[in-house]
């Protein structure tokens, strides 16, 4: 039962963080939260689908169909995450003096915010969702150990999204001032470590060249640690990462930077006006 | 968006070619939750294929934080898992699903 908590715990503490974020971000511009619903619907039908077909999706593109699907869909969220990042880093840079209209993301910006928040959470959900149901499966015709294994995937997705819970509630009273920085910081840094993956996962079909990692800090935060763990699901943690990962994360936090460095330059060059 | 699609295709292509170069391969198999054989020893600095079979009805996840892969494996089908250059040493590896019992170590050696 305790194999079944810490892998289903796993499983679910990226997209829980993910939805956590997200939540506060909505609570924060005053958008309503029903996009979540739609979201987890999808991400659960989603990931029942994947598994289901998981033998075809394993045998496609010469044995890398799985790979590459895990890499679109990473790519997937990563996009949307840095379209997501370049809306409301206007918000994040606003002079403190400006009232509601520019300080808020504008009401025709609405239905895309809401579309980048479903893709990115349901595409999580249902990467990790799909390994979940796999999983259960092993234990379809034995009934004792089923049960045993569907207590500890409760207890499992409790404690996940108690701690998601905890994120957004640490989120949601942060004040606007602080939160929007922090969270464009913290997304920049979970759409790196999703690059890392992408990484990842090219060179396990091979289509990378892997390398000696660029250093260990395993000896500093183990990934097998409950640290390593939490930071592995918020900023895509990796003691041992490759050369070509590191590129890729450098490559997708680029756009939010420099945007971030332009607005901060044009916000300077407002108050000296 | 349409040019980023065509580039990114492109791309696919060459890193296809260049991967067609012969690589070594090396075979486990999976049985009643366990690694056969349970350390595997590889030629380091060089770019590995493993060939993960897994005999068992049931899915079995070959993961390792060593090497860092992590791949579902369906019960009674095969998976590729590319590994290295790797400097010489330990590299655990074991099943996620069946964490207790399937246990294994790849040795890289000179």
């Amino acid at each position: 039962m305790l194999d079944a908590v810490l892998l289903i715990l796993r499983e679910v503490l990226e997209a829980a963080l993910i939805l956590s974020l997200l939540l506060a971000l909505s609570n924060k511009l005053q958008l309503s939260y029903r996009w979540s619903f739609f979201a987890l619907l999808v991400g659960v039908a989603g990931s029942w689908l994947l598994a289901h077909y998981a033998y075809d999706i394993a045998d496609a593109i010469d044995g890398a169909g799985q790979e590459l699907l895990n890499a679109a869909l990473y790519c997937a969220v990563i996009i949307s995450v840095i379209l997501l990042g370049m809306l409301i880093l206007p918000l994040a840079f606003a002079p403190a003096k400006n009232i509601s209209p520019a300080r808020n993301v504008a009401p025709n910006q609405h239905r895309l915010l809401y579309l980048l928040f479903i893709i990115i959470f349901s595409f999580s959900l249902m990467r990790e969702g799909a390994e979940i149901w796999i999983y259960l499966s092993a234990f379809d015709h034995k009934a004792e150990a089923m049960s045993s294994a569907l207590i500890g995937a409760a207890v499992g997705a409790g404690i996940g999204m108690s701690l998601g819970a905890i994120i957004y509630y640490v989120f949601a009273f942060l004040s606007r001032n602080y939160f929007l920085p922090i969270f464009i910081t913290v997304i920049t840094l979970l759409a790196g470590g999703l690059s890392m993956q992408v990484a990842k996962q090219l060179m396990q079909i091979g289509l990378l060249d892997s390398d000696a990692p660029l250093w260990d800090s395993s000896f500093l935060v183990n990934e097998h640690s409950w640290l390593g763990e939490l930071l592995y699901a918020l900023v895509g943690y990796d003691s041992r990462p490759t050369p070509i990962q590191g590129i890729f994360y450098l490559l997708t936090i680029t756009p939010i930077l420099f945007a971030s460095i332009w607005h901060a330059w044009r916000l300077r060059g407002n108050a000296h006006e | 968006m349409k040019p980023i699609i065509n580039c990114i295709a492109f791309m696919c292509l060459i890193f296809c070619a260049i991967v067609r170069a012969e690589v070594p391969t090396f075979t486990i198999e999976i049985r009643d939750h366990l690694f056969f054989p349970s350390q595997l020893i590889i030629p380091a600095n060089t770019k590995v294929k493993l060939i993960v079979i897994n005999r068992d009805a049931t899915p079995e996840e070959f993961e390792s934080y060593e090497l860092n892969r992590e791949k579902v494996i369906m019960g009674g089908a095969k998976a590729i898992i590319f590994v290295g250059p790797l400097v010489p040493g330990d590299y655990p590896f074991f099943g996620e699903f069946n964490p207790k019992t399937a246990q294994g170590i790849i040795r890289v050696e000179n």
